[in-house]
This record gives structure tokens, sequence and C-alpha cells, in this order.
């Protein structure tokens, strides 16, 4: 530790702590531009400036690090003069756009200018004249003349991201921020520049002119997208959202970046596929008689065949507390042990092991267990790159296809379509492994602390994760799982089982016939369910259908009912993410229409059944975990692998799956600018004997009678012979396609395409 | 006294032995003696020491003491680097050039010399882009040196291994500024790095580089042949040795001259011709245009690096700028204040904005456009640079400005009460240049 004094005042910091970051634990602030923690120092706005004895000159507060004895003055006429001539030098070329710029209160020129500024303006020559407006992506806009050249977005997409997409151009007075060779700047980070950007350079183009700071409201929430919960603010204003920016949270060492998939689809509440109007048999019905039917008629199934004969499913996306109220309609009002959530995958993360950012930050060694971070739960993709400029972090990829990438480097080790637990298997077990497999076996038990960042796809890797924490004794294991959906760990903490098997339970009891009413809380099983035939089956068979949500699954003809719920943004809730921590949102928007909470939807319910539920007092926080929910002791497991599968006849290929943020966000039509037209993937020289363009087409997947027609894309991440098709894809549902067997594939004729589009 | 003048060049050498820069001239004329020498000697180490003992100062514009620079660079096995500085971008300084031109295995040889004493493997020449025949002279000398076995997998037959490229600039003037200059060499835009990481620690592609200027090493083989103390016969105890001063301006015989560090101005300016007749000097830049100037009072301050910083100015790159008394200071600090405003790097705000409002006072006051006001703002604008900017240049654009001021204010008065130049110098052409 390095004791030092600043502004008279004495703290102790460790070696190589910046001046600027000692005086800010000491609640002094000194004013920054282009120094930010997450980028480290570069020294070029210089407004940092500071005053340390016994050195000739001022010194710029966030490249000096901290020395014994130091002895710094953030103060004082040399420092406030040093302040003042940059700020002017920073108005010279500055346009007096404040009254029409977006970020005109939340800036920082504004404030600087304003807290140290000498209200005076001595430059009489003529401003550089630059582009305004220039759309550096679909979403971005950037205004070069109000730019302060502090580097921040160039450095944050070329250094934090590692994709090189914005530039300096130019040189001197004329230097200007621009995309590298014209290209717009695509990375799905790129967003995050609108928040790094002090000034109102980089904007939000779906923000434009949309708002000024002293009409909206500006909430904090998290984001709904995935489960990473990337913590954020949600400006409303008129009811709507109109924006969502990252939130850094300093106590968890988290910058407050988001994904542009997160960032951008806030405005699915507002999407014109909302369910804002409550139906009854397919057609709209007021909300207070679609209630009072629903409430009946579960009422008579009840009274009839008992609470058993009613099922309820959740999709997991609504608050802790929204789905404790369900759980507590289930249990109280209808009756029913039948309640599960819907989980797009059929692994059962054994809880014991679930692990946290922090140890993902700590980590020595990280095992991608079929999962791709940067598609599926991108901010993690960034985690783990940050993780590793602190420090040496090994990755490994084990999956059917490869999961490392050029920006997080590691090995891969590829296995068989269905065969990724098996294969861990095989490495846990340690016989007759050759070199690499060899090699990753020695990693994945010797390396210090162990993360494994698991999709959850294949279930026999739950027995393998808690054999392999157990293999490497004292060494910590954690597991993040990366699949959805986005509130599972929330709707355990509401008492609902995750677990497959009961989700599985309930539609085969629907597909055989011993339910007689099936209620859906914002969840559609034909899409999500691994088992589509066996949810096709399902709907098909239960008599009666009741969904409550955000959008309405399909076939909307095979529901009974459709109640509108309200959605993130619209009420205050805890979520959970998926290291189980709760987090608190609060809502900046109105429910559109009829949507109501869900509390107040099942007590409705409740009450037209005639059972009124008394919904007692609910803390999602529970005092021995804190902020955590609950997470039962280590249980010692037994490895066990799967079933290896036969070959496939020549001329079929493997379906692969995987989780794509990118296809699986809700429905947005600011994300509709970057919508993937082609979401399946081939290998590339599999692509080239189909006689696939560059970089993609439309293909026909088939398998036995079923066909469809989908965009593939070429991507040599794709092992020859295995086709990748999103989950919850509605072209090519994967989840009813018989990932054991093969599938054909052939171009897909346009013509014939366009043809036959209805 | 001074001291005599050396009866011939031991760096000009194409000054006494025309072709010098061909490799069967060079050795005919004792070249890669030196090296000879070093090698069979074996004591790298030795070599450091040397250069210590020589109290050789870097020539490139810090005058940085060139022996302890080497030892600065961390024992820790890495393979180091040596970078040679050709981007010679100040203004009134053109040494590089014609050293480079004129006598390129000199400085192949020096360079060798100093891989061999910091046991670098590899070394770089980044030429400044304009300097296409020195770039050709150099690259031809380095493939005649490889033809010659001085430089590959074997030098000279010792197993000490050596790699050379050049690397052409693209016409920068920060990329001079060592730290831009490695960025500019890894293919990056030209911009100053923060130190720490020095070059010693962290320099090309993150290797222990040492950078010197072009003069600097070219020393190196005298040095050996002759010794420490024979190098120590001209100059100081503190600025020891022999420099090429570039003279330029209103002197008769403008051009390179070596000379003894312990000469006067008024010595050099002799040396080169007296000044111009019928005039008298008005100003010297000593050291290139990044340097305050002096007036005619102080030519008898002698050039070595502490009597200047003295008298106010500093010896820089020793591009010696003569001004007689029909310039108009005005006019030279507006021409100097725009070319730092071109090659202001744009990374730092204060040298980035600041420039660019210099340039348009200086450009009023030159119009005679100015206010008296001006004058104190021109100061206090300079002050808001001076010191506060991320590199040197920075504070190189002020310097001449600041020193005009202080020396010459009733000339910048007389702008601006007169509303034209006394002298009737025409304003500089801003469309040109
Ligand atoms: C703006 C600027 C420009 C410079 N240009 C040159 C140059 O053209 N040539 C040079 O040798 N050194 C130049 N320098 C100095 C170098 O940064 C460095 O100090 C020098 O190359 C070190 O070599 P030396 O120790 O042999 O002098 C410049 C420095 C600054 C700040
Ligand atoms: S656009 Fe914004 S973030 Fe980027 S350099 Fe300019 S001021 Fe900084
Ligand atoms: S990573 Fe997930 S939670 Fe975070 S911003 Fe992206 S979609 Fe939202
Ligand atoms: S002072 Fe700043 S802007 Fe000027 S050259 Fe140096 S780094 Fe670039
Ligand atoms: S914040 Fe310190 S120089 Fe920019």
């Amino acid at each position: 530790m390095i004791q030092l004094s600043i502004d008279g005042r004495e703290i102790s910091v460790p070696e190589g702590t910046m001046v600027v970051d000692a005086a800010a634990k000491l609640g002094i602030e000194i004013p920054v531009y282009c120094y930010h923690q997450a980028l480290g120092p570069l020294g070029a706005c210089r407004i940092c400036l500071v005053e340390i004895e016994k050195m000739p000159k001022l010194q710029t507060a966030c490249t000096t690090a901290v020395r014994e004895g130091m002895v710094v003055h953030t103060g004082g006429p040399a420092v406030e003069k040093g302040r003042q001539g940059i700020l002017e030098f920073l108005l010279i070329n500055h346009p007096l756009d404040c009254p029409v710029c977006d970020k005109g209160g939340e800036c920082f020129l504004q404030d600087y200018s304003f807290w140290y500024g000498s209200g005076k303006n001595r430059f009489e020559e003529s401003k550089i004249q630059r582009q305004k407006d220039y759309p550096v992506s679909d979403y971005i806009l950037l205004d070069q003349e109000r730019c302060v050249l502090c580097q921040r977005c160039i450095r944050f997409l070329g250094e934090y991201v590692g994709e090189e997409q914005l530039m300096l151009e130019g040189r001197g007075v004329h230097t200007v921020v621009s995309t590298v060779e014209g290209q717009p700047a695509h990375s799905p980070y790129a967003g995050n520049v609108i928040d790094l950007c002090p000034v109102g350079a980089l904007l939000s183009e779906p923000y434009h002119f949309k708002a000024r700071p002293w009409n909206i409201e500006r909430e904090e929430t998290v984001c709904s997208v995935c489960p990473v919960g990337c913590a954020s603010l949600v400006t409303g204003r008129d009811g709507h959202p109109v924006r969502l920016e990252g939130r850094p949270q300093p106590d968890l060492d988290d910058y407050g970046f988001l994904c542009d998939h997160g960032r951008f689809t806030y405005d699915f509440v507002n999407h014109p596929a909302r369910l804002e109007q409550a139906f009854l048999d397919g057609k709209p019905a007021s909300a207070s008689a679609a209630v009072a039917a629903v409430g009946e008629r579960l009422a008579r199934v009840v009274e009839k065949s008992g609470g058993g004969a009613v099922a309820v499913l959740t999709g997991a996306v609504h608050t802790v507390e929204e789905e404790w109220a369900l759980a507590q309609f289930a249990r109280e009002s209808i009756g029913t042990s039948r309640l599960a959530v819907l989980k797009p995958v059929a692994g059962d993360l054994p809880l014991p092991l679930l692990g946290t950012y922090a140890d993902l930050a700590a980590a020595t060694g990280v095992l991608l267990l079929g999962a791709d971070p940067y598609e599926a739960v991108p901010v993690m993709h960034l985690k783990l790159r940050a993780a590793r400029r602190a420090h040496p972090v090994a990755v490994w990829g084990l999956g059917d296809r490869v999961l490392t990438r050029s920006t997080l480097p590691g090995e891969d080790f590829v296995a068989e379509p269905g065969q990724v637990a098996a294969r861990l298997g095989v490495v846990l077990g340690g016989e007759a492994l050759d070199g690499r497999w060899a090699e990753l076996r020695r990693g994945l038990l010797e390396t210090e602390r162990l993360v494994v960042l698991w999709d959850g796809a294949d279930p026999a890797a739950a027995a393998l994760l808690a054999a392999l924490a157990g293999q490497r004794g004292e060494r910590p294991t954690a597991v993040l799982p990366t699949h959805g959906p986005r509130n599972w760990l929330g709707a355990v903490r509401a008492g609902i089982s995750a677990e497959h098997a009961a989700a599985a339970r309930i539609l085969e009891d629907a597909a055989e016939g011993r339910l007689e009413a099936l209620i859906l809380l914002a969840a559609d099983p034909l899409r999500d369910f691994p088992d589509g035939d066996l949810a096709a089956r399902a709907l098909e068979r239960v008599p009666a259908v009741y969904f409550a949500g955000w959008f309405a699954p399909e076939p909307r003809h095979a529901l009974s009912a459709m109640l509108p719920t309200a959605a993130w943004a619209e009420v205050t809730g805890t979520y959970a993410n998926m290291e189980g921590r709760l987090q608190v949102a609060h809502g900046a928007a109105a429910a559109p229409g009829q949507a109501r909470p869900v509390r107040s939807l099942v007590t409705a319910l409740a009450r037209a059944m005639g059972h009124p539920l008394r919904l007692p007092d609910f803390d999602p926080f529970q005092d021995q975990d804190g902020d955590r929910i609950a997470r039962p002791a280590k249980q010692p497991a037994e490895s066990a692998g799967a079933p290896a599968r036969p070959a496939l006849p020549p001329g079929e290929w493997r379906v692969l799956t995987g989780d794509m943020v990118a296809v699986s966000h809700p429905p947005s039509e600011i994300a509709e600018r970057t919508r993937e037209p082609l979401p399946l993937r081939l290998h590339p020289h599999d692509a080239d004997e189909l006689g696939l363009g560059a970089p993609g087409g439309l293909i026909e997947v088939a398998q036995g009678e079923r066909r469809f027609v989908a965009g593939a894309r070429r991507d040599a991440r794709i092992p020859a012979g295995r086709v990748f098709i999103p989950r919850g894809l509605a072209d090519v549902p994967a989840n009813r396609l018989d990932h054991g067997a093969g599938v054909k594939i052939a171009l897909a004729d346009p013509v014939r395409e366009e043809v036959a589009a209805p | 006294m001074s001291s005599a003048r050396p009866d011939r060049h031991y760096l000009l050498r194409q000054r006494d032995v025309p072709d010098i820069h061909q490799l069967e001239v060079y050795r005919a004329h004792g070249g890669y003696e030196a090296l000879k020498q070093a090698l069979e000697a074996n004591q790298p180490d030795q070599l450091v020491e040397l250069a210590k003992a020589s109290g050789l100062r870097g020539r490139g514009g810090a005058g940085f003491p060139t022996g302890m620079k080497w030892s600065f660079l961390p024992k820790d096995g890495r393979a180091r680097v040596l970078v040679i500085n050709a981007d010679e971008g100040e203004p009134g300084t053109f040494k590089d050039r014609e050293l480079i031109e004129g006598n390129p295995h000199q400085l192949i040889e020096g360079m060798i010399i100093t891989c061999f004493a910091i046991r670098a493997p590899e070394s770089y020449v980044y030429v400044r882009g304009e300097f296409l025949h020195g770039y050709e002279r150099l690259t031809a000398a380095i493939r005649e040196a490889e033809a010659a076995g001085i430089l590959g997998a074997e030098v000279m037959g010792h197993p000490f291994a050596h790699r050379m490229f050049v690397y052409r600039g693209a016409g920068a003037y920060i990329c001079g500024e060592e730290t831009a200059l490695l960025e500019s060499l890894e293919g990056k835009r030209g911009n100053p790095r923060s130190k720490p990481p020095f070059p010693a620690v962290a320099g090309l592609y993150g290797r222990p580089t040492v950078v010197n200027n072009v003069e600097t090493i070219m020393n190196l083989p005298p040095l050996v042949l002759k010794g420490a103390d024979w190098y120590r016969q001209w100059g100081t105890e503190k600025s020891p040795g022999l420099k090429v001063m570039s003279v330029s301006g209103h002197v008769n015989r403008p051009g390179n001259y070596e000379v003894p560090l312990d000469w006067t101005l008024a010595e050099l300016i002799e040396a080169a011709g007296g000044v111009r007749t019928g005039h008298q000097v008005k100003a010297v830049i000593p050291g290139g245009s990044s340097m305050p100037c002096m007036p005619a009072s102080q030519l008898d301050t002698p050039i070595d690096y502490e009597s200047l910083v003295e008298a106010g100015s500093m010896l820089g790159s020793g591009g010696c700028i003569v001004m007689d008394d029909s310039t108009c200071i005005v006019r030279a600090v507006a021409r100097v204040v725009r070319f730092y405003r071109n090659e202001s790097c744009g990374k730092c705000t204060p040298c980035r904005e600041g420039t660019y409002w210099l340039t348009d006072i200086m450009d009023r006051l030159e119009r005679g456009d100015g206010e008296m006001r001006d004058l104190d703002m021109l100061l206090d604008v300079s002050d808001n640079i001076n010191g506060k900017a991320f590199c040197p240049l920075g504070d190189a654009a002020v310097g001449f400005l600041v020193s005009a001021i202080k020396h010459f204010r009733g000339e910048f008065q007389e702008h601006i009460t007169g509303q034209r130049c006394p002298l009737g110098a025409r304003q500089y052409d801003t469309a040109i240049h």
C-alpha cells in the first residue's frame, strides 16, 4: 500500500493506483474526459491537471501513479488556471448546439464548464465546421463538431472489445473520429460508445430528438433480454421507454456495459404484436369479462376433476414477485402442484455450483461448455475479455462447434453432435486420452479457479460438472448457466421448479389427456420446449390453454384466452440474473391497454374462481443469503457419460443448435434494422459444395416430411457436415427436428419460395 | 577560449573522402575497423562504458547521455531492439539528411557496434519519408554490408547475428518524437505514447528498445577507435565532443558545420560565412524552430547544452536559424506557429486547439488587424499550452513565440498601431502553405 496526501487528507491505496482514483476514494472529484477505469490512462484531454509538490509542472491525475509521500493539490490558482485553459481550448471549436443536443443537461462539457470554466469567451476567430449526424452504425450518430477527441469510443471498441471499427482520421486540429474504411461500426457492443462519450458527439439514433432531461424519467433497471441481466437505466417519456443506458455498479466492479441486443430492444413493450387487449375464444373481450370467464372455467375444472387437472408453465420473464404470485395462485387458488419453468434446454444446473461474475473475474481457467457467450450472453464475452486483460486466463471450448473466437482465443475441442457431455465424461474418466484431450483434462483439473459457462443443452453434463468439481477438490469450481429464460433463477426463488423433468411431465400429462387446462404465463412451449413435438401433442390434446403475458404464442386459435400482463419497465420488482443475484428494477413507463401486473391478474382470477387469494408479504431477498438466491450445499456426485449416437447415412447433416440473443430477443422495431437475414450457419466448404453464394443464401432443411427454408451464412466455426440452427427461430424450429437423425440440405429455389409465400 | 576546429571531419566524412558512401571506399579509409575491433575485444559492456566515459549525448534534441540510456535496458533476457531516428523534421535542421546520404556506412557501423553493446539482434532505421535519396543510399549500403558478411547470420565472422530494417515515414513531424515513431513503425497512427512505460522497458512491439538519433550513433566508430579522452578534447565537461550544426537563414554559406561544442554562436555564424553583407544579426534560434530565439546581444553564448539553457534557449537538434535585420519577426513567428498547428498530432487538447488559436491570432496580427490586448492573450494562451500538453511538441510550438514577444515586443506593437508590417514584409501566403 502507498500512503499519500490529497488536499491535506491522507489515504493509502494499492501500488499502481492512479492519483485520480485515489482522490475518488476520498470523495474528491477530479474532472476527466479521456480517462476511464476500464480503458486505463491515455493522457489526451488534459482536464485532470493537478499540482503535485516537488514536480515542476502540473501533472495529469489520470496518468500519474501514486508514490509514497506524494502531496497532491487538486485545486489552487495554478490548477484552476490550467483547467480553465483546457476548457477554453475545448470550446473554441465546439458548436453552440446545447439547445438542440440530445445530451444537453447530461453533458460533461456543460458540467465542467459550469463548475470549472472561466465564464468568459476570448475566442473571436471562426470555428471549424465538420460532419454532423454522421451514422457510424444503424443505431449511432456522430457529430464530429461536438467531439472532444477523448478517444474513449475508439479505445473501447478497439482495445476493450477487440473490434477495431472506429478510428482517428486527419491530423492536428483537423482530427476527427470516423469509422474504419467507411464501414459501419457493427460490433454488438458499439452502443456503449454512446454512454462512454462524455459529450453529445455520439448519439443514439432511436433516441435522437426524442426527449430533454427535464421531461424524462430515468430509472434504475436491469436488462430484460438475456440472463446476464446487465444493470441499466431506462428512460421513460410519456409512458413509453425511449432509451436504455448502461449503469455502472462500482461496488460490483461493473462498468455498466451493455450489448446492443439489450440496448436497442426496449421498444418491445410497444411493439405492434404486444398483447394489450384480452381475448376470449379468439375474440377481443373486456378485461373483466375475460378474467371472469377464465376464472369460472378454471373453477369448474377444479370442482370437477380437482386442482391437479390444471397445470401452470411459466416463461419466467416476469419479476420474482410476480412469479411468486403465480405460484401462490397455482397452489392456493387452483390447488395444483403441476407448476414449472419452461426452459429451452434440458439440462439442470446443480445449484450448489452456481458461480458469480466475481468468480469469472478471478478465474484462471474458463470452460465454454457448449456455450458461445458472444452470441448467447454477449456481455459475458466482455467480462471474460476484461478478466483476461487483468491476468492470464486459459479458455477452452468444448462443444459441437468452435466456441472460442478471434476476440476470445483459446483451445477448442469439438465433439460429435450430441456427444458434448460424453466427451467431458471421457475427459474426466481420464483413460486413453490422446495429447490434446489429455491437456484439456490437466487444465480442467489443475487450473486454480475454474469457471464453466454452460449452455445447459446436454442434460448428462450436469452430473459431470458436479463430478468435475469433486475431482478438483479444494480448488474452486463455479458454473454460470448461459441459457434462458431471463428470470428462471428468479422463478426458482419464487418456489417454482426449473427442472426440465417437471415441465416435461406437465407436457406429457397434457399429451396423454391427463390435463384439462394449461395456464401459460409468458410461456411458448412450441417455440421453446426442447422437444417441440411433445409440446405440439400437448397443446393439441389439452382442452383449454389460457395464456397471460406480453406476446401470445402461435397458433393463437389454440388459446382459449389471452390476458395481457404488464412488462419490464412497467412494474417495479426484482429479477435474478445468471449468478442468482437479485436485482431491483424500477418502472419508468405505463403498461399499455389492459395490461396489468401478474399480481393483480391472479388475485382477480382467484376472485372470479370464488377463492379470493390473500397474498402475504414476500421479500425476495433472503437475509441469510444476502442478494443471491439460496443455494443448497454441495452433494457428491457420480460421473456419467452419455450413450454414443449411431453414425449417419451419407448425405445427411447433423443439426446443431444454440442460443443466439439476436434471434431470441423480444420483437423490436428498432432492432429490426440489424435483424440477421442469414441465421443458419454452415462451414464454407459445405456452402461451396452446395453452391451457396457469399455471404450466404436461402437453404432448405428437410427431415422426413418436414421442410423448412431459411437464410444460411458461411461460418468456419461450424464443423463440416453440420448445420447450426439457433434456438427459437420461427422459420426453422430446431426443437421440431430429431437431432439424433440427420437432415437433408439443399439450396432453396428463391423463385419457388417467393411463389410459395402466401 | 574555444577549442580549435578539427583538421578533418569525423562525421561528415564525405566532405574529405569522395564516394565514401560506397563500401569499398569506406573500407579503404578505415571503415568497419572499429566494428572489427569491438567484435574482437568481445566485451559489449565495455562499449557501454566507453559511451558513458565519452560523455556523448543524444543529438536528436533532448541531449540525453547516450551510455546512460543504454544502461536503462532491463536485464530480463528479452530480445532488445535499436531504433534509429532519422525522421529529422525540425525546421532548420538538415544534418541527418546529409549524414545518411553521404556517409551511410558509418551509421551502419555505429548501429552494429551499438547493437553489439546492448545485445540487440535487430535494428530499425526510421527515415523521414521525404529523404528518398538518403533512403536509397542507406538501403544500398545495407545490401552491400549484407553481401560482404557485415550483416546477417554472422557479423564479420563473429557469431553475433544481426538484421537491419529501413522504414520510410509518411511525412509527419511528430513521428520524430520517439514514442510516436514507435507507433508509426508498428503501422499505427503516429501519436505519442504515455511514459512510463519507457521504450527501454516496452518499446517497439513491447520489446526493450533504445531510440537514438543518426548523428549520435555515427559517433561510435571514431569513439571506439580513438577513445573517450580523444573525444573529450572538444567541448565542455558536460557537453563534450563535436556537433554537426545546421546553419540556415541569412548567412553567406548556409550548410552543415561539424564544430566543437564549446564554440560560440558568433564563431559558428562566422564559420558559415557571416551574416549577409550590409546586415546585422537580429535574432538567432540555436536549436531548431522548437527553441526560443536569442537576440544579437547574446551571440557570445557558447553552444554547449548548459550555456544555451542558461541563456534562455536550448541546443535542441542543432538547427541554427540566423535572422538578420530585414526579418519581420511577427511574420517569422506566424510561420513557425502555423508549422506547429499543421504538425500537431491532435492527441491532446492544448496543443491541438491552442496552436489553431495562436495561428489565427498571429495571422490577424500580421494582417494588421491585431489589438494591443492580443499580445497578452498570446502569452496567456501560450502559457495554457506550455507544460500542459502531452508531449514536448506543445511546448515547442510556443517557444519561439514567447521569446519573440519578450525580445521584440516593440515590433509586435508597431504591427498593431501601424496596422501593417513596419518592415514592409509581405504577409505569409496561407493559401499556399
Ligand atoms: C516533437 C518532437 C520531434 C522530434 N523529432 C526528432 C527527430 O526528427 N529526430 C530525432 O532524432 N529526434 C527527434 N526528437 C527527439 C526524440 O524524441 C528522441 O529524444 C531522440 O530521437 C533520442 O535520440 P538521442 O538520444 O540520440 O538524441 C523529437 C522529439 C519531439 C518531442
Ligand atoms: S466521439 Fe465522444 S467518445 Fe468518441 S472521441 Fe469524441 S468525445 Fe470522445
Ligand atoms: S448481455 Fe444480455 S442482459 Fe446484458 S445487455 Fe445484452 S441482452 Fe441485455
Ligand atoms: S502536444 Fe499533444 S497534440 Fe501536440 S503533438 Fe504532442 S501529443 Fe500531439
Ligand atoms: S482525463 Fe487525464 S488527460 Fe484526460
